[in-house]
């Protein structure tokens, strides 16, 4: 069984502090979800445990089973136990998701050996037809044209195939229809563990009636500041998330202001520059 | 499946990197060294198509007349500073895949010159790796002319360790032509690699598609410089191109500097360029699910270079080129 500890966790990006002292403690065979509303940091949390270049840990500890997280790279991390179903996952042209997963698996084993090319067809197979996905998946690039539900699928298919000990899945819901979200919550069930810590990351409850919680925490301010059970979910259902603001004194949950992402445009045009328009 | 094996003198030693190719899997090849032919095995359909080497490796393809296998040519530099000639005409309505492999293992001058004859309705495939020692001075040219409903695709590797200097010119004759010209080029070390490529449109109604992915690596520098030229009242003609590019070393270089020159109103014209860094987040992706650093680069480069994996007939093709790309990523 593992635990993954955060510890008083303060984290920044481009000089913004986003986190602000989050605590946190996952042990195997629990699944907590954080809920709150958007731009509370919930999705920074996920990024930072993962170890996304773009976020600076300021102060704090990230411990799985007695190792520190924060000094491995993000696929030490991986190999350390840790998954992370992503929100916005990049699409790569030219790589299949077959080779991809196959290679990522390869990582995992003993130093010369791989898996057998069988076996993994067969796992592979079997993951695709329980999340009801295409039978062409693994020939397809990874992600690329994917649509937002099959994207999601994508990271839970990814998922069954590590097995990791703790698995964090951020805004996993979103994308998704009625249908898919059922396909989704069932195969998250079915993979639950003893050796599994899971941390769901939402604003929808929509999610948590496929999947059961032990825990419910509640993110504003880049902390976070409510924990409950089940109850609390039912709870924010009915009433939001006003009461809980009202009853901690808090005005603003926010941490920061959700920016559009500037586009780059790399290289110029040679007609332009050799005309100088 | 009959073969036909008419010259068969291995009285030269065929290099390991080139002999690794000849498994059972793959068919129809010749082998070329120093301007002799060492090795012809063509299944017995190939008896149809006229291939002579005299100096000039010429192909004939009879009208009508449709090859769905491929034909491999390996022309070997081993000695002599020589200059390489192949002609491959398609007369009406026939079709050929044509695939080949230049490769030189020592310094030597290569002049390399290949010209196609695209008759009306046929259609050409043509693909090719070129992987010349890192001491060769290399030219290659590749012509292209293309009748009325003809069309002509070139899928160019450029892989080697040398200097070079590769053309592609393409000329849409007659009216419904289509012409695309795709490259794949990696540098590395010291290397300079320049790519020129034109696609002229003679004859309204013509389409023509430029297509360039290059990785450039350490202090090497790599050009492509594409030109869409659609003359005046070739009306209804596309002329499109793309450059996509990723610089790995800190020095290395990457310039694609795409043209259109366009004496027409009526017509369809576009380019574009993207060169940069790898993508940080493909990245992050990538070691997120474990892979190391430099798997993860290796894996987004050679998925990035894909385009020509797919016209490569046998896994040993496939591996060799992958290999060259773990070699000059590194």
């Amino acid at each position: 069984m593992s635990i993954l500890l955060i510890k008083n966790l303060y984290a920044e990006v481009d000089g913004k502090e986003i986190l602000k002292g989050v605590n946190l403690e996952i042990k195997g065979g629990e699944t907590h979800a954080i809920m709150g509303p958007n731009g509370t940091g919930k999705s920074t949390l996920a990024s930072v445990i993962m170890g996304h270049p773009k976020f600076i840990i300021t102060k704090g500890e990230i411990i799985l089973d007695g190792k520190n997280v924060l000094d491995m790279a993000v696929d030490e991390r991986s190999r350390a136990g840790i998954f992370l179903g992503m929100q916005n996952p990049a699409e790569v042209p030219g790589v299949t998701n077959s080779d991809f997963i196959k290679t990522a698996m390869n990582t995992r084993s003993e130093e010369g050996k791989s898996i057998s090319l069988f076996k993994f067809i067969i796992q592979y197979d079997k993951a695709v037809k329980e999340l009801k996905m295409n039978e062409d998946l693994p020939h397809r690039y990874l992600n690329e044209g994917f649509s937002g539900g099959e994207k999601k699928r994508n990271e839970i298919l990814q998922m069954k195939m590590l097995n990791p000990k703790i698995a964090i899945l951020d805004e996993i819901d979103s994308g998704l229809d009625v249908d898919a979200l059922k396909i989704v919550g069932e195969n998250i069930t079915k993979m639950k563990s003893p050796d599994l810590g899971l941390l769901l990351i939402t604003h929808y409850q929509r999610l948590l009636e496929y999947i059961s919680t032990d825990y419910v925490h509640v993110m504003m301010q880049g902390r976070i500041v409510k924990s409950g059970d089940q109850k609390l979910i039912e709870r924010i259902d009915q009433e939001g998330y006003d009461w809980i603001k009202e009853e901690l004194g808090i005005d603003d949950e926010r941490v920061f202001i959700e920016e559009e992402e500037e586009r780059i445009i790399l290289g110029t045009c040679a007609t332009k520059e050799a005309l100088d328009l | 499946m009959m073969k036909y094996n008419d010259i068969t003198k291995l009285k030269k030693n065929i290099p390991s990197e080139i002999r690794k190719f000849f498994t059972e899997k793959l068919n129809n090849y010749l082998v070329i060294i120093d301007g002799e032919v060492i090795i012809k095995n063509l299944q017995s359909s190939f008896e149809k198509l006229s291939i002579n080497y005299n100096n000039v490796m010429d192909i004939v393809v009879p009208r009508n007349f449709s090859e769905k296998e491929t034909l491999h040519i390996f022309y070997i530099q081993e000695n002599t500073d020589s200059v390489i000639n192949t002609k491959i005409t398609l007369k009406e309505n026939a079709e050929l895949n044509y695939f080949e492999y230049l490769f030189s293992n020592t310094e030597s001058k290569v002049d390399f010159v290949s010209d196609s004859y695209i008759s009306e309705n046929a259609k050409l495939r043509y693909s090719g790796i070129s992987k010349f020692n890192k001491n060769s001075k290399v030219s290659v040219i590749r012509n292209s002319n293309i009748s009325r409903y003809g069309s002509s695709i070139y899928s160019i590797a450029e892989v080697s360790d040398a200097d070079a200097d590769l053309r592609i010119n393409m000329f849409l004759d007659g009216d419904y032509a289509n012409a695309v010209a795709k490259t794949v080029a990696i540098t590395s070390k010291k290397q300079k690699v320049r790519i020129k490529q034109i696609i002229e449109h003679n004859a309204p109604d013509t389409e023509g598609y430029i297509e360039n992915y290059g990785v450039s690596n350490n202090d090497s520098s790599l050009i492509f410089e594409g030109v869409g030229k659609i003359n005046k009242n070739m009306k209804r003609s596309i002329a499109r191109q793309q450059n996509k590019g990723i610089v790995l070393g800190e020095n290395s270089r990457l310039d694609a500097n795409p043209l259109l020159l366009i004496d027409e109103y009526d017509v369809e014209a576009s380019h574009g360029a993207a060169i940069g860094k790898i993508d940080e987040e493909q990245l992050y992706y990538l070691m997120s699910r474990g892979l190391t650093l430099k798997n993860a680069e290796r894996l987004i480069i050679s998925g990035f270079l894909s385009p020509i994996i797919k016209q490569l007939t046998t896994d040993e093709l496939i591996e060799d080129f992958l290999e060259v790309v773990k070699r000059k990523t590194l």
